[in-house]
């Protein structure tokens, strides 16, 4: 919303104040002023010329000498390139020395005709053209004929008016207008408020007869009256100039007339020619069912009974609130209108609007709702400015329609009661608030109030809808007062311990753990296209494949929810790859959301995921000798280190997975405890492809927070270190190349006794000097007691269970 | 004798510095060395003249014995000198360094704003981000058609299922769940979404962080004191705040919180529009409405929400121009987060 300094004080007292002071004053308030800034800013030394002659150039086609008379003793002689000079015109004349916002004035001359000044355009002055008639904007501007010759042109134009943009919430519609902002103003330093509402009157006889009638209960009040003898004309050049700086685009006398008082009082307006509304007979209904409208920007809307349309007795003539139609827009041959003054319902303005496409100063009144005490002052304001800038006559009496203004025609405006008590004021504030100080804010504010036993009544006016509750008076209290009123002070009240729950700390860990490893985290996007599926390699059937669509999404590219990291991992990758950033270590705790079914009948279940994508070398390169690629065991190895990390007590178990988008032999399902926790493996060739990474080994680890965190172990303290040595034992065994060593490993475990205290696989052989079928796999076995040291006797008899164990069960055979 | 003892001395001390340190020691000072020859050779002396030859002869084993390790050092030192000389390295060389690994911008933002929180005794809560229209909108004084829950600015899933569009329903769920339970004290971090198209300063997705309060005699003096705490724990010890009036359906009275402007302190720039101060977050006194949806008398209870971006918090502090740096995860701006110490 914007408001101009010079049009604000014409209904609030601004004596004394700067628009600068007004400007940060209404920001505090609530009201922020976005911009702060003159219509035209650095013309200087423009005056208001008249054009008394204007001859050929001697020497150039398109050049014209003119004299231009300035006020001033003598005649200037000009010379002028634009086409639409002549003589009899009032102009803008830059003056020898003038500022113009491209640069100075100097004298000139040009083809040999020395030129005392220059005749000026609308851009030339700062105007914005883009709004500006297109006669106006080409060649000079040319002013109307009364223009006082010598004025300067800034104050003619009140081209130094300050413009102030409102930044305004959707609560304070009521400053959509220049009334509303003047009663803020006001409010803030207790100023007058000079808005005056002329009256409706009423012809001894209709010269053209209306009739009104609503059919509808979205329309609340219907006014509407005649006004005939007009000649359609250029508004008033002042109107144009403040329509133009508030950002409304000046078309004639009558449309100009209704933005003016719909800036002015906040209520939309609509003039339909008289001519094409037939029988003089207006109606206000929902539209019908395969009924159509040419509206006025010329396109045929078809329209559905949940809008509402004014219409005669044969056809719609518009859209209520939202756009008028063809049929009886405002022409050249337009001597007579029906000015509407109206209140629709404003859900319906809003949603037919947006079905439409259509946004509007108008509509976007309606829809955040229009004070009912203003639907007859506009309307007699509008027909009063249409009498006096368009030659226009009262044609009809005032036609009124619709509950609301059942209210209205009782001569009070409606208002609300609320109730405010100081004590609980002071209580939710924080500082002290008495009746006195609620009463002066009400007084500042225009609102009738009395205080009965500390209790403040307040009658709001229908203008501040807002206001409803004793918080939203409160709020009116504070903001008056000023909230840098407020002190700040601590919460008296009891202690309570602040903390994490046990999934936070443990992502928390898990990602101190990660960057401790040199992992990089990233935040990803919650939506993927749905194509992830078949990058994936998922079945249709497969789990993951079904993805939650979203209902209206921005693009397909995000348009279904993830049910997987991997993607918008690997879509970080292709990224940077593409960047040659090619050593990649990236992690990401993000959510995923898995449907039981679709269409979605609840909420999905959301999973959080450990999830991290390693390409590239294991480290930095640097002078100290050759590094090697990533491989399945680094990635296996922060695994694991992060698993105890974390605090999982269970043993993980790694089996062989069968994800459609890892390598088939460098995969595995990890689980702990008897349920599967998470998965790890070298991707696919073709899931890598996908994301542009054709040559590239990429590997992959996900782990679900959910199923980590029952694993997670309570114990906190530490286990006695050993007082008698440990002995070790070392086996080479030669098995089964397929045979998975962890089968060997829980097989030892199972045999070996209580005396057992470890065993690691130190080395895994294949080549000559085994069988090509075989490997060669070295455990280094640790046995030790608590109570004694141990002697060979001791261990004769676990390794000979071991050795017996895995022969029977592995066909294993100690190596030569 | 004592001249035998004194030529052997000059001959051992001669002879150290071109023998074999250990052959010269087995000679001179072994079992079967020259001086226990010498000293052997004392049975045959009086009585008179032992005790003076075998001090005489301590005094020379004690020469040869300093002798000996006095050289043993020497030849020590410079072997340990030889072996340095052949391991010198070019000490300018870099290291092997490990890869350093760092936390997202965001998630680093998001985690000081809840220890600030924790330490003032408020617990971290999580709630879906994929959401009912009851929690996200209705229990938060959004009725439906209200304007700000268009369906323009929501992503739907169905019509009752949709993308949270901000963190407040967890407001709800745990003034629901936690109802008559006082004090409330929980501070929520999360992702929200809103149809907005991607540009420098709209992300369709993006994180919150908000804090609520709930208790007797929770006062908006309260809000601005918690405020100014966690202003000046993010942005500095010396840092302002400046409340002004705003509007949010779930609170009432609302404020805007501003600080002076981290990067001119006040004096003006275009980061703040010369105003000097910068807007950081929304907040207010929670709404009766609100309250009530929860179970909660109004009467005897108040409370106060704080809700922000966080984006922009980091946008601000660590002076990122646009905000879809923060979900490109280009490695090269990520990487720089290892080396900032906040």
């Amino acid at each position: 919303m914007k408001i101009t300094w010079n049009w604000l004080s014409q209904y609030v007292d601004l004596q004394g104040l700067t628009p600068q002071q007004v400007a940060e004053d209404l920001t505090n308030a609530g009201i922020p002023v976005e911009s702060l800034a003159p219509v035209a800013a650095g013309v200087e030394n423009v005056v208001v010329g008249h054009v008394k002659s204007a001859e050929q150039h001697p020497n150039a086609d398109r050049l014209r000498v003119c004299t231009v008379a300035v006020g001033a003793a003598e005649d200037l002689t000009i010379v002028c390139g634009a086409a639409n000079v002549a003589a009899g015109q009032r102009v803008p004349v830059a003056l020898v020395g003038a500022r113009l916002p491209q640069g100075p004035i100097g004298k000139s001359t040009l083809r040999g005709v020395a030129s005392e000044g220059m005749i000026c355009s609308a851009s030339e002055l700062g105007l914005d053209v883009r709004l500006l008639p297109k006669d106006q904007t080409t060649g000079i501007f040319v002013l109307p004929a009364d223009a006082p010759v010598g004025e300067s042109i800034v104050e003619y134009l009140e081209l130094s008016d300050m413009v102030m943009e409102l930044e305004l919430t959707p609560n304070r519609s009521d400053c959509l207008s220049l009334r509303g902002v003047a009663y803020e103003v006001a409010a803030l330093y207790g100023r007058e408020v000079s808005i005056k509402a002329p009256e409706l009157r009423t012809p001894p006889q209709d010269k053209l007869p209306l009739t009104v009638e609503v059919a509808t209960d979205r329309c609340m009040a219907y006014s509407a009256q005649v006004v005939s003898g007009l000649s359609l004309r250029p508004s008033p050049l002042w109107m144009q100039m403040r329509l133009l700086a508030v950002g409304v685009r000046p078309i004639n006398n009558i449309v100009d007339i209704t933005n003016y008082v719909m800036f002015e009082w906040g209520q939309p307006l609509h003039a339909f020619d008289y001519n094409a509304i037939a029988g003089g007979h207006i109606i206000v209904r929902d539209a019908q069912r395969d009924e159509a409208l040419v509206t006025l920007d010329g396109q045929t809307r078809a329209l559905e009974p949940a809008m509402t349309v004014i219409a005669d007795p044969e056809k719609a003539l518009g859209l209520a609130g939202v756009m008028g139609g063809e049929s009886s827009e405002v022409t050249a041959n337009t001597r007579a209108v029906v000015i509407e003054s109206a209140l629709f319902d404003p859900l319906q303005t809003r949603r037919t609007g947006k079905r439409l496409q259509l946004r509007s100063e108008a509509g976007t009144r309606f829809e955040k709702g229009i004070d009912p005490a203003v639907t007859l002052p506009a309307l007699a304001r509008a027909v009063e400015l249409l009498c006096e800038y368009g030659g226009g006559a009262i044609a009809s009496g005032p036609r009124l329609a619709g509950a609301a203004l059942a209210d209205a025609n009782t001569g009070h405006d409606a208002v609300r009661q609320v109730a405010v008590r100081a004590a609980r004021a002071t209580a939710v504030l924080g500082f002290t608030v008495d009746a006195g100080q609620i009463l002066s804010v009400c007084e500042r504010l225009q609102f009738a109030a009395r205080e009965e036993n500390g209790t403040v009544l307040v009658d709001v006016p229908s203008r501040r809808p807002d206001i409803r509750i004793e918080e939203d008076l409160i709020e009116e209290i504070a903001r008056l007062i000023g909230y840098d009123h407020i002190p700040a002070t601590m919460i008296v009240g009891s202690l309570t311990a602040g903390g994490l729950s046990n999934e936070q700390q443990l992502t928390r860990m898990a990602t101190d753990h990660l960057i401790a490893l040199g992992m990089q985290q990233v935040v990803t996007y919650s939506f993927v296209s749905p194509t992830v599926a078949e990058r994936m390699r998922l079945q249709p059937d497969d789990e993951l494949s079904r993805m939650i669509p979203l209902l209206h999404p921005l693009s397909e590219e995000r348009s279904v929810l993830r049910t997987m990291m991997l993607p918008s991992l690997l879509e970080v990758a292709e990224y940077n790859v593409n960047r040659r950033q090619l050593d990649l270590r990236l992690f990401e705790i993000g959510t995923v959301y898995l449907s039981e079914s679709l269409p979605l009948q609840k909420q999905p279940t959301e999973r959080r995921v450990i999830a991290g994508l390693l390409i590239g070398q294991v480290q930095a390169p640097s002078p100290h000798g050759e590094s090697r690629s990533v491989d399945f065991f680094d990635v296996k190895g922060m695994v694991e280190s992060l698993l105890k990390r974390i605090g999982v007590d269970a043993a993980a178990q790694y089996t062989r997975s069968r994800a459609p988008f890892l390598h088939g032999g460098q995969s595995a399902d990890i689980s702990a405890a008897g349920s599967q926790v998470g998965l790890i493996g070298k991707l696919h060739q073709e899931a890598c492809a996908d994301f542009g990474m054709e040559l590239t080994d990429a590997f992959y680890f996900e782990l679900s927070v959910e199923a980590l965190l029952p694993l997670i172990r309570e114990r906190l303290h530490v286990v006695e270190l050993p007082r008698f040595p440990g002995t070790l034992r070392d086996l080479a065994l030669v098995v089964n190349r397929a045979l998975p060593v962890s089968e060997l490993l829980t097989a030892v475990r199972s045999v070996a006794g209580p005396l057992l205290d470890d065993v690691r696989v130190f080395d895994v052989y294949t080549g000559e000097h085994v069988g090509i079928e075989e490997k060669s796999v070295a455990l280094r076995l640790s046995f030790r007691s608590r109570e004694r040291t141990l002697t060979d006797e001791d261990l004769q008899q676990p390794m000979a269970a071991v050795l017996d164990a895995l022969t029977i069960a592995y066909g294993a055979s100690l190596r030569a | 004798m004592k001249d035998k003892l004194l030529a052997l001395r000059d001959e051992a001390l001669s002879r150290l510095g071109d023998s074999d340190l250990e052959v010269w020691r087995i000679e001179y000072l072994g079992k079967k060395g020259e001086l226990a020859t010498v000293l052997r050779g004392m049975a045959t002396l009086s009585a008179e003249e032992r005790p003076v030859v075998g001090q005489y002869a301590n005094e020379v084993r004690a020469v040869l014995e300093e002798a000996f390790a006095a050289r043993k050092a020497e030849l020590e030192s410079h072997q340990a000198a030889l072996r340095e000389k052949t391991e010198t390295i070019d000490v300018t060389l870099p290291g092997r360094t490990p890869f350093l690994g760092a936390e997202h911008p965001l998630r680093k933002v998001i985690r000081r704003i809840e220890d600030i929180f924790i330490g003032l005794g408020f617990t971290v809560e999580d709630g879906p981000e994929v959401e009912l229209d009851r929690y996200n909108f209705e229990a938060l004084n959004l009725p439906k058609d209200h304007p700000a829950r268009d369906m323009q600015d929501t992503f739907y899933l169905t019509e009752e299922i949709l993308l949270r569009t901000h963190t407040s329903p967890v407001q709800a769920r745990t003034l629901e769940r936690r109802c008559p339970e006082t004090p409330i004290r929980i501070v929520v971090p999360g992702r929200v979404y809103r149809r907005d198209d991607d540009d420098a300063t709209h992300s369709h997705a993006f994180m919150q962080i908000e804090a609520l309060v709930v208790d007797h005699g929770i006062r908006m003096s309260d809000l601005k004191g918690i405020l100014l705490q966690f202003a000046r724990d993010l942005f500095g010890a010396d840092q302002e705040i400046r409340l002004r009036p705003s509007f949010f359906p779930f609170t009432e009275p609302s404020a805007e919180m501003d600080i002076r402007c981290i990067y001119c302190h006040g004096d003006g720039c275009s980061t703040c529009k010369h105003t000097g101060w910068i807007e950081i977050l929304g907040c207010g006194m929670v709404h009766p409405h609100v309250l009530e949806a929860g179970g909660y008398d109004t009467s005897s209870l108040t409370g106060f929400a704080i809700g922000m971006g966080v984006e922009r918090i980091a946008m601000l502090s660590y002076q990122v121009e646009d905000i879809r740096q923060f979900y490109l995860n280009d490695v090269r701006l990520l990487e720089q987060f290892a080396t900032l110490t906040r």
